[in-house]
């Protein structure tokens, strides 16, 4: 498999938690970011015990380099400088990498674009999730509308490539206002837009909220609604959907993901990360504190391992390569897999040609719209 | 033992009303068992008797007990008590002279104590009435005579007050069984004469036959003829139960106990066969019993095709102990290959498919219960139906008939209404009502069988927060307007789905069951239509929307994993359905015909 040439790095900190969010992070802790830097430094030593310079290399190539959350433009210009101080140390993004970070609105401000640029940056995520200040309040975000007007305004003029996360399907959300939310972030022109369905996780506050029956999740043909208009309305305003959840401008997507869904292997470092090796997934432990603690005294960190024969592998393949409007490539698939396609999923194939969810032209699979929209439902005729 | 020194007798209660701890306190007062040996429902041996708190089998135990100077034999041969082993009991009763009739102190006379007493004195048994519980705070001692006076005739100067739970009243009790129930007559001279009251396969000594001796004596290897089998065997053990088996040399004119003859078959062992000597001598056949009646049937499958003979070994293996229950291979469309089985009631139903499950490790799929009923065909002809997929076109049946039962409610008075109303919701034929006491009534209604063993039982008791019981017995089968309803899913009829009900019934029933399948069988990606039709008329319908979205949006590195995990749970529960068509049918989906609509409104 060779070396991975893709990493992502993980910072927990967030000001504060969204309702529906269940990943890893702690909020309103930086009192914790100092023993953060110093755990994540333990971790890359993972890539090479010895700083690089002394062996004489500049540390792990890297073409894509993606720095999630968490929100890590909630450790601010000088932390970002620190936190690139540390990475470069071990990891090297080469010349024309892509190399992105997440960002609340808020935290874009001329000093963080300088401090991005100067480390290396070349795209920024911007989580905006919605652009009516209705939906905002609704999903518990500490932004506002115009913030997130003005921040990809500032990212944009200074050359950044722009990616702005939205959100469907939010409490009390009208189709309507998810049209708006679209028209006005095709108007802002980033070169990329991620929609998301928002989902409703064990464990968040929105869900048991839910359960006591004080927020109620959108109707499923509602939120079919809502996904398709998005894919209508990003075609039209020049966005190619490439995966369930992305659009790109043409030369745009996001290359960091493309890696993930093109199974080849990836590093990652952070708690709740999750590296890849071709064949096993390891994910670290999810909770911050554990983490730092079990690194920092040299412990084992790692918390799920996913560990995969050829096969399992193969086919987790097939499914995350169909989750990709471009479908699967037979050759291309044979060719990084080491199996037929046919072998490992031609009676499925055929049935959902059959039934309209797929199309096949003897090279290339793909699933048609209809297929999309049900996709989880058709996986357990896959994974073993 | 000479038999003025023999009794033999059973005791017969309402289930609950403390049989097994009267039983356990008269093993233990005539020092059968010791005190420190004794655990609760001594004689109750099936693992799924003791969680269950129920008798489902007979049992015989020998106990001695001096009185007056003298040492008797007590032969306690105990029953079950619910209404589906109506037909162990009275294959008890027949082995003895004399019955207890346990009253609980606070529940009084119920369904099945007035059930059990009949049976007991339709066969001349003496009664040692009895009322149990009598130290409880609530017992309500005067009224439960009154009731016993009512209900059965009892003299209330002849009932022994007791508690099983203290030991009150227990020695009275023994000395009542002595002195009020006759000894056994019969000659331990005359030729052998015995009856086959229940058996049992022990995989070592192969079946154990239990016996009551009527005229004669059994010696231990001398050879034996089973009349009804025509077989002849070798008595290589015999003994009584003390509850354990204690072997001894003979067993004569009116003792109870067991034979061990090297019987690998128990085909061969036929409850109610007389057992006699072989050749000219031998003695005339008794009357035996009646074989058991099957009252339910349902389609026993196995969730897993390919574990059908593994099905069939366990079913084979339960029947060498159950004799009650019998089944038939059969094959459905929608479940492939599997069996009808026949029951008692629906708890023997219950406790089949338990011990199926636990015993041999099988998944399995049941499909609902029903009764049978009986066809004449215009040809003449009469069938018995016990899979609704066997009833003929229309035009080819003269009379469609289906069981009755005539059901005996007790119930408190003030709730007469409610009980006369959910009788008459059910097509029920009101008989009588007879008041026990001036709490108490009996009601007594003729209901189809039908109606019954779905859920009158269970809807009895909650409109009687719990008081009223019922027992019934079948008096016949009578011509009802009566139909097959069909059920369609995706516009195929499923045949394991399919009902028999009463015309009238059909539009609620059909509602009610595709209202029911439709919460239990999950979206597809297409429109599912089911349907509910008598022939080719479809007279309910409902609609399972297709799957509008179902897409996981976010797939990234840290993703993958768990979703994965997901995904493969919806795999492994498409394992355990059955597809029809393109459709996967839950299990439990097939037990949805059982919902009658019944709350009508």
């Amino acid at each position: 498999m060779g070396q991975p040439r893709h990493a992502y790095v993980h910072v927990p900190f967030c000001r504060h938690r969204c309702g529906y969010c269940d990943f890893t992070l702690v909020a309103g802790r930086d009192d914790l970011i100092d023993r953060y830097y110093a755990a994540l430094g333990r971790e890359l030593e993972r890539v090479s015990p010895e700083p690089p310079a002394t062996a004489g290399s500049p540390g792990l190539e890297l073409d894509t380099l993606y720095l999630g959350g968490g929100t890590p433009s909630h450790l601010g210009p000088a932390g970002l400088r620190r936190l690139f101080g540390l990475l470069h140390e071990r990891l090297h993004p080469v010349a024309g990498a892509e190399v992105t970070v997440e960002a609340n609105p808020l935290d874009v401000t001329a000093d963080f674009l300088a401090a991005a640029a100067d480390c290396g940056v070349t795209r920024v995520s911007l989580g905006g999730q919605s652009l009516d200040a209705m939906t905002l309040r609704a999903l518990d975000r500490d932004h506002a509308p115009d913030d997130v007007r003005r921040a990809a305004g500032l990212l944009l003029a200074d050359g950044f490539s722009v990616s702005v996360d939205l959100m469907t399907a939010a409490p009390g959300q009208s189709l309507a206002a998810v049209e708006k939310d679209l028209d006005a972030v095709v108007g802002l022109g980033p070169q990329h837009v991620s929609v998301y369905c928002l989902t409703w996780e064990k464990g968040t506050s929105f869900e048991s909220q839910r359960r006591k029956g004080l927020l109620q999740p959108a109707e499923e043909s509602l939120e079919r609604q809502m996904y398709e208009t998005a894919i209508d309305r990003l075609g039209t305003g020049g966005y190619e959907h490439y995966e369930v959840s992305n659009f790109a401008k043409p030369g745009a997507r996001c290359r960091h993901n493309e890696a993930y869904w093109d199974c080849r292997p990836w590093e990652a470092f952070g708690p709740g990360a999750a590296r890849f090796d071709g064949r096993t997934r390891i994910t670290n432990h999810r909770a911050t504190t554990t983490w730092m603690n079990k690194v920092l005294v040299g412990d084992d960190f790692s918390g799920d391992v996913d560990a995969m024969t050829a096969e399992d592998a193969a086919r987790e393949r097939v499914v995350v390569g169909l989750r990709r409007r471009d479908g699967l490539d037979r050759e291309a698939f044979m060719d990084a897999s080491g199996f037929t396609l046919d072998a490992l999923a031609g009676n499925a194939i055929a049935s959902w040609t059959d039934r309209g969810l797929a199309t096949d032209d003897g090279r290339r699979v793909r699933l048609t719209h209809a297929g999309l929209l049900v996709s989880d439902a058709l996986w357990a005729d896959i994974l073993k | 033992m000479d038999c003025k020194h023999i009794r033999n007798f059973s005791i017969i209660a309402h289930i609950d009303h403390g049989k097994s701890t009267l039983a356990d306190r008269l093993l233990e007062r005539t020092g059968t068992v010791e005190k420190r040996q004794l655990k609760e429902q001594m004689l109750d041996d099936m693992e799924l008797e003791r969680q269950r708190g129920i008798t489902i089998k007979a049992r015989a135990v020998r106990m001695e007990y001096r009185h007056a100077g003298e040492v008797y034999e007590l032969n306690l041969i105990d029953t079950p008590g619910h209404v589906d082993f109506h037909y162990e009991v009275s294959r008890s009763l027949a082995c003895c002279e004399g019955a207890v009739l346990l009253v609980d102190a606070f529940q009084g006379v119920e369904a099945q104590t007035v059930a059990n007493a009949y049976a007991a004195i339709n066969l001349d048994l003496a009664i040692v009435p009895v009322i149990n519980k009598v130290d409880l705070v609530h017992a309500r001692v005067d009224d439960v005579l009154l009731e016993m006076e009512q209900s059965l005739a009892i003299d209330s100067a002849e009932v022994i007050k007791a508690s099983a739970k203290t030991g009150v009243g227990i020695d009275d009790l023994l000395a009542a069984i002595i002195e009020r129930i006759p000894p056994p007559k019969g000659d331990p001279h005359a030729i052998l004469r015995a009856l086959i009251f229940d058996s049992h396969y022990d995989s070592y000594r192969g079946a154990i036959t239990y016996v009551r001796v009527i005229d004669g004596t059994i010696t231990k290897g001398q050879k034996i003829r089973f009349l009804e089998t025509s077989t002849t065997h070798d008595v290589l053990e015999l003994g009584q139960f003390v509850p354990q088996r204690r072997a001894c040399e003979t067993l004569s004119a009116g003792q109870v106990g067991y034979l061990v003859c090297n019987i690998k078959d128990v085909k061969q062992v036929h409850i109610g066969d007389t057992v006699t000597i072989p050749g000219d001598q031998a003695a005339a056949p008794m009357p035996g019993y009646k074989p058991p009646q099957r009252m339910v049937y349902c389609g026993l499958y196995p969730s897993e095709g390919e574990n059908f003979e593994e099905l069939r070994d366990a079913l084979e293996k339960l029947v060498i102990n159950d004799p009650s229950f019998e089944y038939a291979p059969e094959s459905s469309e929608a479940l492939g290959f599997g069996f009808r089985c026949g029951f008692l009631g629906l708890l023997h139903m219950e406790i089949i498919q338990q011990r199926l499950e636990k015993e041999a490790d099988l998944d399995l799929v049941q499909t609902a219960p029903n009764v049978t009923y009986r066809i004449k065909k215009t040809t003449g002809e009469t069938i018995e139906i016990t899979n609704p997929q066997d009833v003929p076109d229309t035009g080819q049946i003269d009379e469609f008939l289906q069981p009755i039962v005539r059901t005996n409610f007790l119930v408190p008075v003030e709730q007469i209404g409610p009980v006369m109303q959910l009788c008459t919701d059910r097509r029920g034929v009101y008989l009588k009502t007879e008041y026990l006491s001036p709490t108490r009534a009996m009601l007594t209604f003729d209901l189809p069988l039908a109606e019954v063993i779905y859920d009158l039982h269970d809807r009895l008791k909650s409109v009687t927060r719990g008081y009223g019981t019922m027992d019934y017995e079948l008096i016949g089968y009578f011509p009802a307007d009566l139909v097959r309803l069909d059920i369609l899913v995706g516009g195929k009829p499923v045949d394991a789905l399919s009902i028999i009900c009463d015309r009238r019934d059909a539009d609620r029933r059909g509602r009610a069951i595709v209202k029911k399948l439709r919460g239990e069988i999950d979206r597809h990606m297409f429109e599912i239509a089911l349907q509910a039709a008598i022939g080719t008329k479809v007279i309910a319908r409902e609609t399972i929307s297709a799957m509008r979205k179902n897409v996981t949006a976010k797939c990234y590195g840290g993703d993958i994993s768990r979703k994965k995990k997901l995904w493969a749970k919806q795999k492994e529960g498409k394992k355990r359905m059955k597809s029809i068509g393109s459709v996967d049918i839950p299990q439990k989906a097939f037990m949805a015909v059982l919902d009658t609509g019944t709350d009508r409104q």
